[in-house]
């Protein structure tokens, strides 16, 4: 894969894929466009990728504030989209090779692509930390939870499936089915008087078998006792109706939870750009790009980062041989807990719990730090920052050589 | 926004916790008949896998005293009517949310588990139940205060749920926060509710009781259901209606035939009492059965005594068992099934004492609910019939 260069480049090109290998780099013209007119106009003319990506950032945030789908804040997505390509597709790149498995890069690309908006949600800039490190560190788990949850898709039953779906997800599926609010109002009760009548009964829930006759009546006598409490109450049904009612839910669900993903052969940008791109127009928001400058000055002039680094650094050489061989597994070889459990030839409870106390001592240490040393007022969230914080610094600490922290040019 | 980093639950590693080999064969065959229908009977196992899961690592790496919030006997008239679990520990409490949903995508809290107010916790956990791996994963927690001020209430099923991405997604910051913010707000206020007569209690338990309900939590309004479960006893009777077991708590068919099963699961025992000992105080000369329970009150070892003087007259009697007195200010109530009091229905400790005792005339049928203030550990009301 050709490294791109030019800052035009990185915020306006897409990889592209061809029998899972990257071929070349898509331009996509109106992201060119938008950030050449940015590039034009701005004093800012020597800035860094990382200038820029932190004031698309900024200007995703300002417009997440307002209106969740405005031209601006989707054009931000894009250039972040652009801007994050070479660590998704190492993150990609990184399990499909774990993997025993023959796996495509192109579909992990995409499955880590597709969570991008809850990326940029998750990265906060004031916590110091670049967002391609947390971006690399959320596109890996991400893939990895997908995975996760295809495994189980696969050997469950649509049966099974019903009982192992969340509330919220079920409405979505039906919602992508494109049903109005009542009916997915009347889909929700069947099922819900589906899991109250029929359930797993002994072991092996995954295998859950067609409900019987018997069974479907039941169902449809309790939805017919309760269907008065929706708004709009439906027709009375029968076991046949709940039947047909659960087996499209149950397929609807199956395909939420794994999508099936659409030939990554042509050029995929995040952007369904061209129709609210074309009569944009784009300009540099001044105050923003204060804001930034403002941000990064910031960022460089705190020492707290390399304090921060001394902080872990010293927690991690206090570990015993065990937990450094686990967190070298964990972070250094992208291993799940169960993997690491099977090759230490102990239990995953083990290993979890072992992660989970050396996390622990990390997080005391840099609360500990940024109580005294910096007179932080801690609460939960800021901790909560704190630890995906360690996260990100141990998975670049352990791993990445490609991530190494890029200097800003300024 | 105040909400943690989204994304968070796929950053940090979550804790998996492992079941006992032999966890689901032994609850299938206890389960069998402790549950009116499949849905229930499955909601049981998550929460027992949940709670024997969590329970046994909160003990061993964060809180060697950490209780379930009732004994495993009353357990089931938890799960046949709601999902969910609660443990105590050092001063605080959490609850156990378990879920089958592979997603990850929510958590849904059971309205009962926020607005009751002898349910309601500190923290609520969502935990992923994988029964066929037998293990659990703890995927994040959120507090009272968060969910009841920044959850979504669905009023179709009675929960309160809030999007997995706003849970702190790591376990290690609930302890944490505990020692280096302990001023955080956890609880929001809850509105009290209502108290139902006790008439209105028996129709409601003969209704809701009947095992063709099948969704008895949202058959009434939440106000008038909520109260009537809340009170321990009731809950006991509603379930008991539910599966089809006899009167558990009957005194006169224990001193017949012997204590119920759930009642000495619950920690009753009869004893025979010592003649010696009656004659000193005055009774006739033969050997008298007594009831008693063994309770901890404030870290101290106490025992509750219930005894028949005959005529249907009974006496109460709470003991301290170590070598301490009973503290001064240590109450014994009784009050009526509705939890009403009546005259001389309560005795104090108004200097330290060996024992603490009331009396009581009751009429056939009667429900009678003893309590103690302090709480015991485990507190879990009940309702002795007469």
């Amino acid at each position: 894969m050709r490294s791109r260069q030019s800052m035009l480049e990185i915020f306006s090109t897409f990889l592209c894929f061809e029998d899972d290998l990257v071929t070349r780099w898509i331009v996509d013209g109106k992201l060119r466009r938008s950030i050449q007119t940015c590039l034009g106009s701005s004093r800012e003319d020597e800035a860094s990728p990382r200038f820029w990506a932190l004031y698309w950032h900024q200007t995703w945030q300002a417009e997440a504030v307002t209106d969740r789908s405005s031209p601006l804040g989707k054009i931000a997505t894009n250039h972040l989209a652009a801007y994050l390509q070479e660590v998704c597709y190492w993150s990609a790149q990184k399990i499909a090779t774990d993997l025993s498995k023959k796996q495509l890069i192109s579909d992990f690309f995409q499955i880590a692509m597709i969570k991008l908006d809850r990326v940029i949600k998750g990265f906060k800039a004031d916590r110091g930390t670049e967002l391609k490190s947390y971006a690399s560190l959320a596109f890996t788990n991400a893939i990895k939870d997908t995975l996760r949850q295809r495994q189980e898709v696969e050997i469950c039953t649509d049966w099974a499936l019903l009982h192992k779906v969340s509330h919220k997800r079920s409405i979505e599926s039906l919602q992508q089915l494109g049903l109005n609010p009542d009916t997915i109002a009347a889909y929700i009760l069947a099922w819900e008087c589906f899991k109250t009548i029929y359930a797993p009964t002994g072991q092996g829930s995954r295998k859950l078998d067609k409900p019987d006759l018997a069974a479907l009546n039941a169902i449809a006598d309790l939805f017919n006792r309760e269907l008065g409490n929706l708004s709009n109450a439906p027709a009375r049904c029968d076991g046949e109706t709940i039947f047909q009612w659960l087996t499209t839910l149950g397929a609807a669900v199956r395909s939420f939870l794994y999508p099936t993903i659409v030939s990554a052969s042509q050029p995929k940008s995040a952007s369904d750009s061209s129709e609210f791109l074309d009569d944009f127009d784009f300009t540099v928001q001044e105050s923003l790009l204060t804001q930034t400058i403002e941000q990064e000055d910031e960022i460089d002039r705190d020492s707290q980062r390399s304090q921060l680094q001394k902080i872990l650094l010293r927690a991690l050489v206090k570990f015993n041989v065990e937990s450094q061989r686990l967190l070298q597994m964990y972070y250094g070889q992208g291993l799940t807990q169960k993997e690491i459990a099977s090759q230490l030839a102990t239990k995953q409870y083990t290993v979890s719990r072992r992660l989970t106390s050396v996390r622990e001592a990390l997080l005391t240490a840099l609360c500990t730090w940024s109580q005294t040393t910096l007179h932080k007022t801690l609460d939960p969230n800021v901790m909560n920052d704190l630890s995906v914080t360690i996260e990100e610094w141990l998975m670049g600490h352990y791993s990445h050589p490609d991530l190494h922290t890029e200097t800003s040019k300024r | 926004m105040n909400t943690p980093s989204g994304l968070s639950m796929f950053a940090i590693p979550q804790l998996h916790l492992q079941l006992a080999d032999n966890f689901q064969s032994q609850f299938w065959q206890q389960a069998e008949s402790a549950y009116s229908h499949p849905g229930s009977r499955w909601q049981a196992a998550l929460n027992q896998a949940c709670l024997e899961g969590f329970l046994a690592w909160i003990q061993v790496e964060r809180a060697a005293n950490a209780q379930a919030w009732v004994k495993a006997a009353s357990r089931p008239s938890f799960w046949e009517i709601v999902n969910g679990a609660a443990i105590n520990f050092d001063g605080g409490r959490v609850i156990l949310i378990p879920t089958p949903a592979i997603d990850f995508a929510e958590l849904r809290v059971p309205q009962e588990w926020i607005d009751l107010p002898s349910w309601a916790g500190d923290y609520y956990l969502s935990i992923y139940v994988n029964l066929d791996d037998g293990e659990i994963q703890v995927l994040g927690y959120t507090t009272h205060h968060q969910l009841k001020q920044q959850g979504h209430y669905n009023s179709s099923d009675r929960t309160y749920s809030c999007d997995s991405d706003d849970l702190n997604s790591d376990l290690n910051v609930l302890w944490l926060s505990r020692q280096l913010c302990p001023t955080e707000i956890l609880r929001a206020e809850i509105d009290p509710l209502p108290q139902i007569p006790l008439e209105q209690a028996e129709n409601l338990i003969t209704r809701l009781g009947n095992a063709t309900q099948l969704r008895p939590r949202l058959a009434v309004p939440f106000l008038l259901w909520g109260a009537l479960i809340e009170h321990s006893g009731w809950r006991q009777q509603l379930y008991r209606h539910r599966v089809g077991l006899p009167e558990q708590w009957s005194m006169s068919k224990w001193f017949q035939a012997g204590i119920s099963t759930l009642g000495q699961q619950l920690g009753w025992e009869m004893i025979a009492m010592e003649p010696a000992v009656v004659l000193a105080r005055g009774e006739q000369n033969t050997t008298t059965k007594i009831l008693l329970r063994q309770l901890t009150i404030a870290g101290q070892p106490y025992e509750l005594r219930v005894l028949p003087k005959g005529d249907d007259l009974w006496r109460f009697e709470l003991h301290s068992t170590s070598t301490n007195n009973i503290p001064c200010g240590v109450k014994l109530r009784l009050l009526t099934e509705d939890l009403l009091p009546f005259a001389n229905h309560e005795d104090i400790a108004l200097t330290a004492t060996d024992r603490l005792f009331l009396e009581v005339q009751v009429s056939p049928g009667d429900g009678l609910v003893w309590e103690t203030e302090p709480q015991p550990d485990l507190f879990d009301r009940e309702i002795l019939r007469f």
